[in-house]
């Protein structure tokens, strides 16, 4: 037997979340039409928002209600500065630090010719054209430590060095807290390499 | 180090199995089909997570089962570590001690086996991938390290490769990022060079020894590690000098997926010039080096799994083998008979009976 139209609809539109398969989409939505109808309305609502309401920031590329963003906005923070993420996600995570106070610049991902993306598919040539205008001094990119990660970082400081402009690498090692005994051997090994004299 | 226990549940056509295992030689003994192989695998995989056998991994898992669990417990020197592995339809989870590891890469290395079948003996004979793809296992399990800098190159080679062929099709111009891919290519490749050239010298000297054993002192091994750097100096370079020709093929031309050993007796090369049987020392003497160098490397003696190679191999050469492992290294072996040199050779063997996935203990060896 066939599911009726509107929950094989439902089951369709689950699966193209990523990580959902056919069985998971198939319980959300069996799930979504024994909710409450405010809660299916509100969720319904949040979805078409988040998509019109949220935009890109047309400086670094972050998401954003207004153009540019907050953080491009604020006057107070260090112009000097711009720390490269791969992800919006990470911008969120390095904000609660509140330790970092100058700019960023989202490349919405990182050079990956196996999925297609080279240095014209990323938000590579917008963070070029900021360091022609700007005061900026120091780049940091704070790509995640896997090898297309590090390609893209070692690109970039290819491209941006010449320019007379500082290129650092955020540290890899151990996470604060976390005992030696339980870091894996290859988190160990990078530390070790990242030492710094005292 | 030794396998002191060992229990299944359905791995391929065991759905149970509970043994204790002797710490000197143990026998499979069973007709063909019965499931020693199977055993063997299992001890395989229980070290490091992966068969010799095959690539898809549900094939462990019985066919009437949904997933499959091998446990053991592993005496050390250091003490008794419980292993655990599951494999179920979407993929293995592994317990330390009953922990759960996050990475499989943390677990394998608890437990050291080395394997020796029949098609280990085309070592010398076979194709340059088969001597990598033994370098890379064994050398895998001695070192983290090792591990670690294959896997990245071996995904910065996949990127490399395909944007030489973006670069081909003009779906891509930037030479600049051509160049990082080799830079970075050539980082991880140099540095599994040195961990191999590190690695072959000492097993050079293990072999060496043995080989001047079995041979009765008239030849002498030595190993040359192969690299093809097209007249340069270094990876480095040589990932440099020939771009357009990679670009044209898409593919890359030079670095450790492409280098070989070759196997030197008397300065001769055993592949081209080496009698079936100088082959088959020279084999010998490569695969057992490696307990000595596992050990060198690891602190402990790894597990020896022989299957079906002592059929394979002549009266001395046997000999030579059992006189190597026993009183040494905890040994399995299969065999559809035992006889002649194993059968008075292999002192206090525990001797196993294998029919349609049981097994039964034998008192007597034969009968
Ligand atoms: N996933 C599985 N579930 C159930 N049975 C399996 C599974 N995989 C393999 N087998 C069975 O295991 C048997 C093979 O066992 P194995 O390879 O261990 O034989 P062997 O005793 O080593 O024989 P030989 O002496 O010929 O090498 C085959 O009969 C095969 O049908
Ligand atoms: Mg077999
Ligand atoms: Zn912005």
């Amino acid at each position: 037997m066939q599911y009726p139209e509107p929950i094989a609809k439902l089951i369709e539109s689950y699966m193209k979340l990523p990580g959902i398969g056919n069985k998971t989409a198939t319980r959300l939505a069996f799930y979504t039409i024994d909710m409450q109808q405010d809660d299916v309305t509100d969720f319904a609502k949040a979805l078409v928002a988040a998509q019109r309401d949220l935009h890109y920031c047309s400086i670094c590329g972050n998401i954003t209600e207004e153009d540019p963003c907050l953080i491009c906005r604020d006057k107070q923070r260090d112009q000097s500065t711009v720390l490269v993420v791969e992800t919006p996600k990470d911008i969120m995570t390095l904000e609660r630090m509140h330790e970092y106070h100058g700019l960023y610049h989202v490349l919405h991902g990182v050079l990956s010719p196996i999925e297609g993306k080279g240095p014209k598919d990323i938000n590579i040539a917008s963070l070029l054209k900021r360091l022609q205008n700007d005061a900026i001094k120091e780049v940091i990119i704070a790509t995640n430590a896997t090898p297309e990660g590090e390609a893209t970082a070692t690109y970039l400081s290819r491209l941006i060095k010449p320019a007379g402009i500082k290129v650092t690498r955020l540290a890899h090692g151990l996470s604060v807290g976390s005992d030696i005994e339980y870091a894996d051997e290859m988190t160990l090994m990078k530390a070790v390499e990242g030492r710094q004299e005292m | 180090m030794y396998l002191e226990q060992l229990q299944l549940t359905n791995y391929r056509n065991y759905q149970h199995l509970d043994v204790d295992f002797s710490p000197g030689v143990n026998v499979l003994l069973g007709a063909n089909a019965q499931g020693k192989t199977n055993l063997l695998e299992a001890i395989y995989v229980l070290a490091l997570t992966k068969s010799h056998r095959t690539h898809n991994e549900k094939d462990f898992i019985n066919w009437q089962a949904t997933f499959a669990k091998i446990s053991g417990t592993v005496q050390k020197s250091s003490g008794r570590v419980p292993l655990e592995l599951l494999i179920g339809k979407k993929g293995k989870s592994a317990k330390i001690n009953h922990l759960e590891q996050a990475k499989l890469s943390q677990y394998v290395g608890q437990l050291n086996v080395i394997l020796f079948a029949p098609e280990d003996l085309s070592l010398v004979k076979g194709a340059p991938a088969v001597r990598r793809r033994f370098i890379d296992m064994e050398f895998g399990q001695m070192s983290p390290r090792y591990l670690y800098n294959v896997s990245q190159y071996k995904q910065v080679l996949r990127q490399r490769n395909q944007y030489l062929k973006q670069l081909k099709y003009r779906q891509a111009d930037d030479q600049t990022f051509l160049g990082v891919l080799s830079d970075q290519l050539a980082q991880y490749g140099s540095a599994i060079i040195t961990q191999r050239l590190d690695f072959l010298t000492k097993l050079e000297g293990w072999a060496q020894t043995l080989h001047q054993d079995i041979s009765k002192g008239k030849e002498k091994l030595t190993f040359d590690y192969v690299q093809h750097l097209k007249g340069q100096a270094t990876l480095k370079q040589a990932l440099q000098v020939d771009t357009a020709h990679e670009i044209e093929l898409g593919t890359t031309l030079v670095g450790p997926h492409r280098d070989d050993v070759r196997f030197l007796v008397n300065g001769k090369n055993v592949q081209t010039f080496g009698s079936q049987g100088q082959q088959r020392t020279t084999a010998l003497a490569v695969k057992l080096a490696e307990i000595d160098l596992m050990k060198a490397q690891t602190g402990e003696y790894p597990i020896l799994l022989l299957d079906d190679v002592l059929s394979e191999l002549d009266d001395a050469r046997q000999t030579h083998l059992l006189k190597a492992l026993q009183h040494k290294v905890q040994t399995f072996l299969t065999t559809t008979s035992l006889s002649g040199v194993a059968k008075t050779m292999i002192e206090a063997p525990r001797v196993f009976q294998i029919q349609g996935g049981h097994l039964k203990r034998r008192t007597k060896v034969n009968g």
